[in-house]
């Protein structure tokens, strides 16, 4: 009995301090952060997106992180260029290849830091596995169904088959889970043309009006920069992105 | 009836997993059936995610033993059915590919190669190249595309279709870890835009009528009493393979004719060679290029040809040395000096090649 209240008596403390703790951490947001996820299909260009827009917002913030949550198939994945990253400066939590030696098949184990990765001050950007499932990881980092300024970002490639139509996109959107905005990123790798990215920009733009989801952006490789501009064919800002994930292939 | 799956031809970006199972709708296979094993997952992934919408079936077994067995049955009822596997999957599956050979099933096998022996890695390796070509206990009867780009996946799963159900030979499609996760452009398109025409399959076992009335009765035997019988058997198959040999077998070949050497590569390796060669060329020194696209049965003829000229031949693998065995088997006869360049199991880039190369000249 006495072992039992004991226990008890315990729980309850643990319950107040995660209470505190949540309490900080949404105090804490009040400073304005940026925390965005960014999901998509596979090979949708989800990771090139994210890692362009930490480096991006390096540029204006001192605190920014990535962090690799992609733990669905990691063949492309942040570890080959884990250390440039942070020596320019980003704060990366990802394995690196040599810690996963020995881990065999199931070389895609959380990292405990990656569990705890929004307690972190600073601007946060994760880069999450693809398809449903990937989404579904943010159900294994503390707080992230509580965080405030946590916002999940759908990047939407026309290129791959599976999010090529209208209906297919509006199917997909629809079926992912808690989404706060849509970003283009039509791509056919090298053979990609403006044309091709513009259609993507009016597709996606049209399925984030269907379901009542603000539009990104549209995210390009940067060799279109001077074609394109800065805006889209239907006014959404572009993102222009340096390719990193070639280098990335497991 | 289901939709279409591609109307006339459409430019996309995938991986290479995700080609196959697209290019299996559009040869308008009725079934897979399959057994997880990475790198091949998306294959079925994908597989099953467009079955429901284009009225396909899929069987998840217990193994992949199982696996290759239903694809059998699959394939005997009459349906156009693959399966595919990897490294320890696809040494199980060796006795169904057997069981295909000796009763001239026309199944289609997709092979991912991963790092071997045994589990060793999930990634990549030409490691599987003399499983797949002469594993089981038979005499390699069987038809083996060795693909390169995400567009040949596309071409040759739909012809592999074509080359099993027209030559009753099993027929194999062998990619790798590399090729089903990378991700490129390609351009996927259905068949009939093409002019390409799916052969039509038809029952094996189980077609109408009443066998020795209606029709000759079908009896198919694995299991033979007399070594004679067997002996007919496996010469009758032998006859029938050495007689659309030169029918199947495909290769490149590239500026052999006037090489010093010539780089020999299956599979995915010969993206590196060819941007070798094509630099070595820029730099004066005489390099050709020859892919063997069929291993089995693999283009002999075509190979000699390449050699006739040429001081060396450097024979390229992501393994130790099992195309190379392929090439000896081929070239019998042939003197030009063979160097090697064998990295069981890692990949092999175009500057290694050419650092190789310039360090021979030398």
């Amino acid at each position: 009995m006495l072992f039992r209240e004991i226990i008890q008596i315990l729980k309850i403390q643990l319950d107040i301090l995660d209470t505190i703790n949540i309490v900080t951490l949404v105090g804490g947001a009040l400073l304005s952060r940026i925390v965005e996820a960014y999901v998509g299909e596979y090979a949708s260009g989800k990771s090139e997106c994210a890692v362009n827009r930490a480096l991006h917002l390096l540029e204006t913030e001192a605190d920014v992180t990535l962090v690799d949550l992609d733990f669905v198939e990691p063949f492309y994945t942040l570890r080959p260029i884990r250390e440039e990253l942070k020596e320019r400066g980003l704060g990366v939590v990802a394995w690196v290849t040599e810690e996963t030696l020995g881990l065999g098949e199931t070389g895609s184990l959380m990292k405990p830091e990656m569990r705890w990765v929004l307690r972190r001050p600073g601007n946060i950007i994760l880069d999450i596995g693809y398809g449903v499932k990937g989404a579904q990881i943010l159900n294994l980092i503390e707080g992230a169904h509580e965080d405030p300024d946590l916002k999940i970002f759908a990047v939407i490639n026309s290129g791959r088959p599976l999010t090529s139509s209208f209906e297919d996109v509006r199917d997909y959107i629809l079926g992912l889970g808690p989404v706060h905005g849509l970003i283009n990123n039509s791509h056919l790798g090298d053979d990609t043309d403006i044309a091709f990215i513009q259609e993507g920009a009016k597709m996606v733009t049209a399925v984030a009006k269907s379901v009542g989801l603000p539009m990104i952006a549209t995210c390009a490789d940067e060799r279109f920069k001077t074609d394109l501009g800065e805006f889209d064919v239907v006014g959404n800002p572009v993102r222009y992105l340096k390719r990193y994930m070639p280098r990335t292939f497991w | 009836m289901a939709e279409k799956p591609i109307q006339g031809e459409k430019r996309v970006f995938m991986t290479g997993n995700e080609v196959v199972a697209w290019a299996a709708v559009a040869a308008q296979a009725d079934i897979m059936y399959g057994y997880p094993i990475t790198p091949q997952n998306e294959i079925m992934h994908y597989w099953t995610r467009m079955a429901p919408k284009f009225d396909k079936k899929f069987l998840q077994t217990e193994d992949e033993i199982s696996a290759g067995f239903t694809t059998l049955g699959g394939t005997l009822s009459g349906k156009r059915a693959f399966t595919a596997t990897a490294g320890p999957g696809n040494t199980l599956m060796q006795e169904p590919m057997s069981l295909a050979e000796m009763l001239r099933i026309p199944a289609v096998f997709v092979i991912q190669q991963r790092g071997g022996p045994s589990t060793a890695t999930v990634i990549y390796s030409q490691q599987e190249v003399t499983l797949t070509t002469f594993g089981g206990n038979g005499e390699g009867h069987r038809i083996v595309y060795a693909t390169a780009t995400h567009q040949e996946l596309f071409d040759y799963t739909i012809k592999a279709f074509n080359t099993a159900w027209k030559y009753r030979f099993p027929t194999f499609v062998l990619g790798d870890g590399y090729q089903a996760k990378m991700r490129e452009s390609l351009m996927i398109y259905d068949p009939e835009s093409k002019g390409i025409t799916m052969v039509p399959t038809e029952p094996i076992v189980g077609a109408p009528g009443m066998p020795g009335v209606d029709r000759d009765p079908v009896h198919l035997r694995n299991c033979l009493n007399t070594e004679e019988e067997l002996y007919d058997i496996v010469k009758e198959h032998q006859r029938n393979y050495d007689a659309i040999w030169a029918e199947i077998e495909e290769h490149d070949a590239q500026n052999c004719e006037d090489a010093d050497i010539v780089i020999v590569s299956a599979g995915v390796v010969c993206r590196s060679a060819l941007v070798a060669m094509e630099q070595l060329r820029r730099e004066g020194i005489k390099v050709g290029y020859f892919r063997p696209i069929t291993l089995r049965p693999f283009p002999a003829n075509a190979m000699k040809a390449a050699l006739a000229n040429a001081k060396k031949m450097l024979i390229v693998e992501s393994a130790e040395g099992q195309l190379a065995r392929l090439v000896k088997d081929a070239i019998y006869g042939l003197t030009v000096p063979i160097e090697t360049l064998f990295k069981p199991g890692v990949g092999i880039t175009s500057e290694e090649i050419i650092d190789r190369i310039q360090g021979l000249n030398k």
